[in-house]
């Protein structure tokens, strides 16, 4: 059943919606028990939802619906850390602003999803000191993705009806969808308010929907877009539900540079036989510039802009503090020293280091131009194209075995498909166009479009959706 | 240093100026003062994650208003940066300010003597919280953050180092708070100034010290002076003179060494990717030119040319916008050199005299032009018109009914008046005896004794007439 059917039922109060969220506590319990997906299970606030929507029936557009949220998105009185130890114990006063959208429609907020530490990796395992790795739903020795790792696995493990709200820097909701089987939406930037959100890097954060389907993922996303006073970078949206359905023909191409050497021989194959299947024909483009410098320019200004949005996690005003001594300097050193993850300390030290006089202009600045040109590169091809498609990302979801050989470099590189369209603020959609013959493991095909154009990229998703479906 | 120094004393200034906006630059708490710490603070100002700032407008338009008012070019784009480093008083330990591109640069103020001051920059950030201590900063057991002030709009204004001497630095200081007072940005009573000063002397080559925070113009004139005698003596003394930042103390009036600056600080500058590009287009700026109000030296010249007053009085008059406004109310109804010469002298003595402020004194202009045509009219004499002037510091009323009610108006009826005098010259002999030989001291005697009688309601011009006549 659709989640819209489901939704204006509830509202008709045909199913106890009181029953059905102690019910639905209870299986959030045992997934966590088993897959660690919440940091926290957000019990009275959703009981509390609950009651009063059944009192008072809630005519929006979620009502009823379950909504995790993940951890770096604020949520008033309701422990929010980013995944990380140094906000232990931090309760919001406010709520941000997507999540605000959601509960005015009715949603029940079920709780905060694991994650990578403010974002900081690809594949869930760089969670804050003391926090657990989520586990792919398909095979616990593998990891869900990151870095909205926890909104990937519970969407995909959770039976009742839910939508997870995930976020993006540099793939961090496509990639988790891909490795859980699930849909992933990333939108424009702007489109939807970063207010609330615990930034990793102001520049690239998008809030998006995590979901099961196309539909649902495109429901939320209108619920939460648009235009808000409280984020300057935020704008108006344009009408992409109606441009979902209808019956364009769109000119599509693949981006070759993603279906190289580099990428596993079955992910290559699920993803051009999702596009066969639905009859879609295609062209080969290259982005050239963005393959080569991509994954640099991501990393040089996300890790500065990192580095100046956690200083002000100091002990001083909220999350975790110590005994007071020495001087503050000494202090605030303590303080994150002890309670910053290994990555959140690397990408300090190296975002630190990018924009120091001397190494500014060589990498800081220089990685603001090219970014420049970047989206020039994809401005191009969008005069001719559509959409563009690529894997979403080179391989299936690792096991954690495999992950722990990795350098940090390599680490890095698992972004070459998710850095560009992240850099260039396009919206982006991983759905699942397969599974792996010998492991099973999902695979995940990403469509790309112009700014704004989240339109022409439901409705091929819900094209390919269909074919794979039949 | 590429510029040539060829002046005994080199002083520089950065001056942070609080604008007065009802509310913070980056989120809409109050900028009010209060007792009560911590009482206008939010999520924003308070750097809580997940807030972000949104920019206050009439912050910009303040700020717009100051680059127009100090002659500078405006950029085009409004862009912020990050200022990154950690200290107590900083909600997010980075303070968002302009770096590469500020508002404003390439502007002049000139000072009394005539000589144009060059501004290199004029850019907009936001405050930070206040520390208190108990004590002094040294010995105080703990520190306490008051978020009050945190995020509240701060112009900073960088000038060259054109300033060759102490009075000088005053008089800029002076010069710059009467245009922020014109332009209306600015409240003295509740707005900060602070300067930090650049200075350094000829005899060490131009080696330079940076002294923080000094407040108001007086201050600024007293810790310089110190500073320059402190680096002469220094050099006498052989000590190597060095790149180095001091505080200022104005207790005990002198400076403390806070730290040398052998290298420069590293703040990691980044645009601050929160806030997007502000255009600063033609249109709002002939908006914000049109809101503005005639500047000081305007009204210097339109008072010269108009009013046909004196260059002196009219700088005086001018140098207070309130003043100056007063003025061109009562130069409507009354002749405008006896206005300025009652509004220059009497009115600014007296009030300097009370220690009192324009925002302190009850008294309109409606009342101060009732007055000067009762003293143009003669109606009273300059003594009494003194004495009412003293009374509106403290009470705002009509002269004419005052006067009226108190018995005091000019003795011109000559017959009483001239019996008077009689009276005295004849009570007196001997004067008036000094007064045949030429003494004027006992011709001024003799009109004090009429003066007394007659409590203080003749004028001496007048008398001094009569007198002379009778006596001859």
């Amino acid at each position: 059943m659709r989640q819209e059917e489901q939704s204006k039922k509830s509202s008709r109060k045909e199913i106890d919606i009181v029953e059905s969220t102690e019910e639905a506590l209870q299986e959030a319990k045992e997934i966590n028990e088993e897959y660690n997906y919440l940091n926290v299970i957000s019990e009275n606030l959703a009981l509390g939802q609950a009651r009063a929507i059944s009192k008072n029936p809630n005519k929006g557009r979620l009502s009823g619906i379950f909504v995790s949220v993940k951890d770096c998105l604020v949520v008033k009185d309701v422990e929010s850390t980013a995944g990380s130890r140094i906000l232990k114990g931090y309760k919001p006063v406010f709520n941000a602003t997507a999540v605000q959208r959601c509960i005015d429609e009715g949603a029940i907020i079920i709780g905060k999803t694991s994650q990578d530490e403010f974002g900081f990796g690809s594949f869930s395992v760089n969670v804050g000191v003391d926090c657990k790795i989520p586990l792919n739903p398909y095979d616990t020795e593998r990891a869900c993705g990151g870095s909205s790792g926890g909104a990937g696995g519970f969407t995909r493990k959770f039976s009742k009806r839910h939508i997870a709200l995930g976020e993006s820097t540099g793939g961090s909701i496509v990639c988790p969808a891909s490795f859980c089987g699930i849909v992933g939406l990333c939108p424009t930037y702007g489109l939807v308010s970063r207010y609330g959100l615990m930034d990793y890097a102001n520049s690239l954060d998008k809030i998006g929907p995590m979901a099961k389907n196309v539909d649902d993922a495109a429901l939320l996303l209108d619920v939460i877009s648009g235009f808000d006073e409280k984020d300057s970078t935020s704008v108006g949206k344009k009408d992409f539900m109606s441009g979902m359905k209808k019956d364009s023909k769109l000119k599509v191409a693949i981006i070759e540079e993603n279906f190289g050497k580099g990428t596993d021989e079955e992910v290559k194959q699920a993803v051009i036989s999702a596009l066969d299947k639905a009859g879609i024909k295609y062209d080969k483009v290259k982005l050239p510039l963005t393959a080569k410098y991509g994954i640099a320019t991501y990393y040089l200004i996300s890790m500065s802009e990192a580095s100046t949005n956690l200083a002000k996690y100091c002990g001083m005003r909220y999350g975790k503090h110590e005994k007071l001594d020495g001087n503050f300097n000494e202090y605030f050193t303590k303080v994150r020293g002890m309670h910053f993850g290994k990555e959140a300390k690397r990408r300090i030290m190296l975002g630190t280091f990018a924009r120091m006089s001397g190494f500014r202009d060589a990498y800081y600045m220089q990685a603001m131009k090219v970014r420049t040109r970047i989206i020039e590169e994809y401005k191009n091809l969008f005069r001719k194209y559509d959409i563009l498609v690529s894997p979403t990302m080179p391989f299936i979801a690792p096991k954690f075995s495999e992950i722990q050989k990795l350098t940090p470099l390599q680490n890095y590189m698992a972004d070459i498909m998710t850095a560009g369209p992240n850099l260039a603020g396009l919206p982006h959609m991983s759905i699942n166009a397969g599974f792996s013959k010998k492991e099973k493991m999902p695979i995940g095909i990403m469509f790309i479009a112009d700014h704004f154009e989240e339109g022409k990229m439901l409705n091929i998703g819900k094209k390919v959706e269909g074919s794979l479906n039949d | 240093m590429t510029q040539k120094f060829t002046s005994d004393i080199i002083i520089g200034l950065e001056i942070h100026v609080e604008l007065d906006t009802n509310s913070k630059l980056f989120c809409s708490c109050s900028t009010e003062n209060t007792e009560e710490p911590n009482k206008h603070t939010c999520q924003v100002c308070l750097g809580h994650p997940g807030s972000k700032p949104v920019l206050n407008k009439q912050a910009v338009e303040f700020a717009i208003r100051l680059c127009l008012a100090l002659n500078c070019r405006l950029n085009p784009k409004l862009i912020f940066s990050r200022k990154n480093y950690f200290y107590p008083d900083m909600a997010k330990n980075y303070q968002i300010t302009q770096y590469e591109i500020p508002l404003g640069t390439g502007g002049k103020l000139s000072i009394a003597n005539g000589k144009e001051i060059g501004i290199v920059r004029v850019h907009m950030e936001e405050d930070p919280a206040s520390l208190v201590h108990l004590g002094s900063m040294e010995t105080s057991p703990f520190v306490l953050v008051d978020y009050n002030r945190s995020g509240r709009p701060l112009c900073e204004v960088v000038t060259k180092p054109d300033m060759t001497g102490p009075d000088e630095a005053r008089d800029f200081m002076k010069k710059l708070i009467t245009v922020l007072n014109y332009i209306g940005i600015f409240d003295q009573n509740n707005c900060i100034i602070k300067a930090d000063a650049n200075v350094s002397i000829k005899e060490s080559g131009y080696v330079r010290s940076e002294v923080k925070n000094i407040t108001g113009f007086k201050e600024i004139e007293r810790a310089l002076r110190y500073e320059v005698e402190r680096q002469k003596r220094d050099f006498k003394e052989g000590k190597r003179l060095i790149l180095e930042t001091r505080a200022w103390d104005s207790d005990k009036g002198i400076t403390i060494r806070l730290r040398t600056k052998e290298t420069e600080e590293d703040y990691g500058y980044i645009l601050d990717p929160d806030l997007v590009v502000t255009e600063i287009t033609e249109k709002w700026v002939g908006e914000v030119k049109k809101e503005m109000p005639e500047l000081a030296q305007d009204k210097i010249q339109k008072f010269i040319s108009k009013y046909k007053i004196d260059r002196i009085d009219a700088e005086v008059i001018a140098a207070e916008r309130p003043l100056a406004e007063m003025f061109e109310e009562v130069a409507k109804k009354v002749n405008p050199q006896l206005a300025a010469r009652w509004m220059r002298i009497e009115l600014v003595r007296v009030m300097n005299y009370n220690e009192k402020t324009f925002d302190d004194i009850p008294v309109k202009s409606s009342h101060i032009i009732e007055l000067l045509e009762m003293v143009e009219k003669r109606e009273i004499t300059d003594n009494v018109a003194k004495k009412i002037m003293e009374r509106f510091m403290n009470e705002a009323f009509s002269p004419r009914a005052y006067a009226k009610e108190q018995g005091l108006k000019v003795v011109s009826d000559s017959s009483e008046l001239e019996k008077v005098c009689r009276d005295v010259i004849r009570e007196n002999p001997k004067a008036v005896e000094d007064v045949k030989a030429g003494n004027e001291k006992s011709l001024n005697f003799l009109i004090g004794q009429v003066m007394r009688r007659t409590k203080g309601q003749a004028s001496p011009k007048e008398l001094n007439e009569i007198i002379k006549k009778m006596i001859k």
